[in-house]
This record gives structure tokens, sequence and C-alpha cells, in this order.
């Protein structure tokens, strides 16, 4: 008897990426993940209905790349991104998802191991919780 | 201000499970000031509405909108066009908004998404405090700008309890003492002496009793 072919599962992930943590993300999709960026002049124009969308979209992780915590250009926007994020975490408990399906990185600038650090973590939550239950 | 909160998800996930099309409705005057219902909020819950639904395999229609306030048939009836398609309203207004909507839109449920908490006022980022129960007899000027009736926890009106330490209320220690706030502000003036006249038991006839209260302005009916 054939066994049926099994999907190997490739983790959709979306990034909310500031541009002034790196201007050049070295974001892009391969075999393992498909990665969507979503560029952002700053952390601070995040709004918690663009995360939740992004998991309604059929991503089965999101992460935010932000500045430094006192570096950023518009002095608190990484702040307040930080606080939609802990806030959209226990929504997305709450919702049954598991919030470990949305983190923040803080990113220095123009630190490209940073940034594929952040994304290998992501992919990595992805995997483990496995796929996004309400895609 | 109107202050409410957001009901828990789960809570309104109860409410609304029976109904397969909703609208969210936003209020853009009080709720939206205080993060409860305006546009932002409204779309954050119907995307979680969505979200949790999908996640326990069932699908629900939510559509969105905020008008300026629910306290209005004027502009609650901005919501008419989208009534006919839908199975309930939830609504994100307080209390005397819900049931506007309920009045307005009599053939569909309108439901509570938030709780109404007081009348209150940004004290400094991120908080709200309540400053009026609406007792309907303002005596502010007898008490140097502060409220007893509210501010008060045991609604004092001559003098203080004697119970307070460090300007901050026996009963919740969190909260000022009314009183400190009422003689510090009338020394400010030069007017401690008012203090020393007598306030009778209240008449709180004008307060929540005898049900809904009610204000005709004749001069406004043509």
């Amino acid at each position: 008897m054939t066994l049926p072919h099994t999907k190997r599962f490739r983790p959709r992930i979306t990034v909310f990426h500031c541009l002034n943590a790196s201007a050049e993300p070295a974001l892009e999709s391969s075999a393992d993940y498909e990665v969507k960026a979503v560029n952002m002049p700053c952390s601070s124009i995040i709004r918690e209905v663009f995360l939740l969308r992004a998991f309604e979209a059929g991503a089965d992780a999101v992460a935010l790349l932000v500045c430094p915590e006192g570096q950023c250009h518009n002095v608190n926007g990484n702040i307040r991104a930080a606080r939609r994020v802990a806030r959209m975490k226990r929504m997305i408990d709450e919702i049954g998802l598991d919030g470990r399906r949305l983190n923040i990185y803080n990113i220095p600038p123009g630190n490209k191991l940073a940034i594929q650090h952040a994304i290998r973590q992501t992919v990595h939550d992805a995997t483990a919780l496995g796929p996004n239950p309400a895609a | 201000m109107i202050v409410a909160e957001q009901k828990p998800l789960a809570e309104i996930k109860g409410i609304v499970a029976p109904y397969q099309r909703l609208l969210v409705l936003g209020c853009g005057t009080c709720t939206k000031t205080c993060f409860a219902g305006g546009e932002d909020e409204v779309a954050t819950l119907a995307s979680a509405l969505r979200l949790a639904f999908k996640k326990d395999g069932k699908t629900i229609k939510v559509q969105e909108l905020t008008v300026e306030r629910q306290c209005e048939d004027e502009f609650i009836k901005q919501a008419a066009p989208l009534v006919g398609g839908i199975d309930a309203v939830l609504s994100l207004a307080c209390g005397a908004g819900v049931q506007m909507v309920a009045s307005r839109f009599r053939k569909i449920p309108v439901l509570p998404g938030l709780n109404t908490t007081f009348i209150g006022v940004l004290e400094k980022q991120g908080l709200f405090i309540e400053k009026c129960l609406g007792c309907g007899n303002c005596v502010l000027d007898d008490f140097a700008g502060v409220c007893p009736t509210t501010r008060c926890s045991k609604k004092l009106f001559n003098g203080p309890c004697g119970g307070s330490k460090n300007g901050k209320c026996e009963v919740n220690p969190e909260t000022e003492c009314a009183w400190q706030l009422i003689i510090d502000r009338a020394k400010e003036f030069g007017q401690l002496d008012k203090l020393k006249a007598y306030s009778p038991p209240r008449d709180w006839r004008t307060s929540h009793a005898g049900g809904p209260r009610k204000l005709v302005r004749e001069d406004h009916i043509v």
C-alpha cells in the first residue's frame, strides 16, 4: 500500500519591519519558510489590528523588528509598539492561537545578523507551534 | 466623558455565538477616547472574533462601522444600510448608546460589547478616574471644586472622617482623601471658613432613584 504523501509544513511568517532598524532587510523566502515583509517608517505605526490581520491572512507567526530601546528616531515608537505587541499576545492567547506566534525583536541598526536570528527564531517558533489553526 | 471597558473576548464570543452575521458598531466619542470602542477597537475586535470562530471551525461574517456617537439618532441611522444584512449588532458604545441603537433597529438584537463604568476624566496618560456620579445636585462650589459625593469613599459632606493617612483614604489607600483635597484647595482660595457651613442630609431624589431621569428643554422643541 502506498502511503499518501505527507506535505511538509512550510511556515508562513509576516515580518513588520521598521526601516530605521535596517534599510535593507535580508528577508527572502526559502524552501523552508515563506516570508512576507511589511516595511514601516517607524514601529510606532503598527496598529493592533495589523497584527491580527496578518494571522487572518494566513500567517503562522508574526514578528516585529524594531529599534533598540532608547534609539527610536521618534523617541518612544518602539516602546509603543512593544506595548501593543504585549497586548496582542494576550489577545491571541485568548483567541486560542497561542501568543508565542507573535514576537518583537530589537535590532541594532544595520545588524544583519540580528535580523537573521530574529527570522530563524520566528520560523522555529512557527514550526514548533504548527500551522495557524485559524488560517 | 463616559468611561467604559471592553468585555473579555471570551464573554463577547459567548454573547455573539448564536449569530452568523454581525455588525460591530463603534462610537467615535466617549468610548473612542477611553480606547474601548472607537475605530481601532472595532477593527481589532472584529478581527479577533473572526479568528476565534475560524479556529473553532465556524464562520462568522463581521462588518465594521463607527459612527460619531451612538447616543443620537442622527448618527445611528448611518448604520441603517447595513442592518438589513445582519443578524445582530455588537455595540461598542456606553449603555445609553446600546439602548439607543436597540430603539432604532427594533427588529434585530443589539448586544453590549462594553461594560460602562463611570463619568470621568483622563487624569494622565493611560489613567481614567471617576469624577462625577451624576447626582443631579452639583455643589462643587461649596467644596472648592472637589466632589465629596464621588471622591469621598464615605460620601461625607461635613468634614473628613479623620482616618486618612498622608493624604490617602483609609478605605482605599490608593485613593486620595477627598477632604484633604477640599481643604487644601479651599485654603488656596482663602475659603476655609466656607467649610464650616453645615451641609444638611442630602436629598437623593435628584440622583439614581425612581427610574430613569429626564431633562426636557422646551426651548429646543419646535
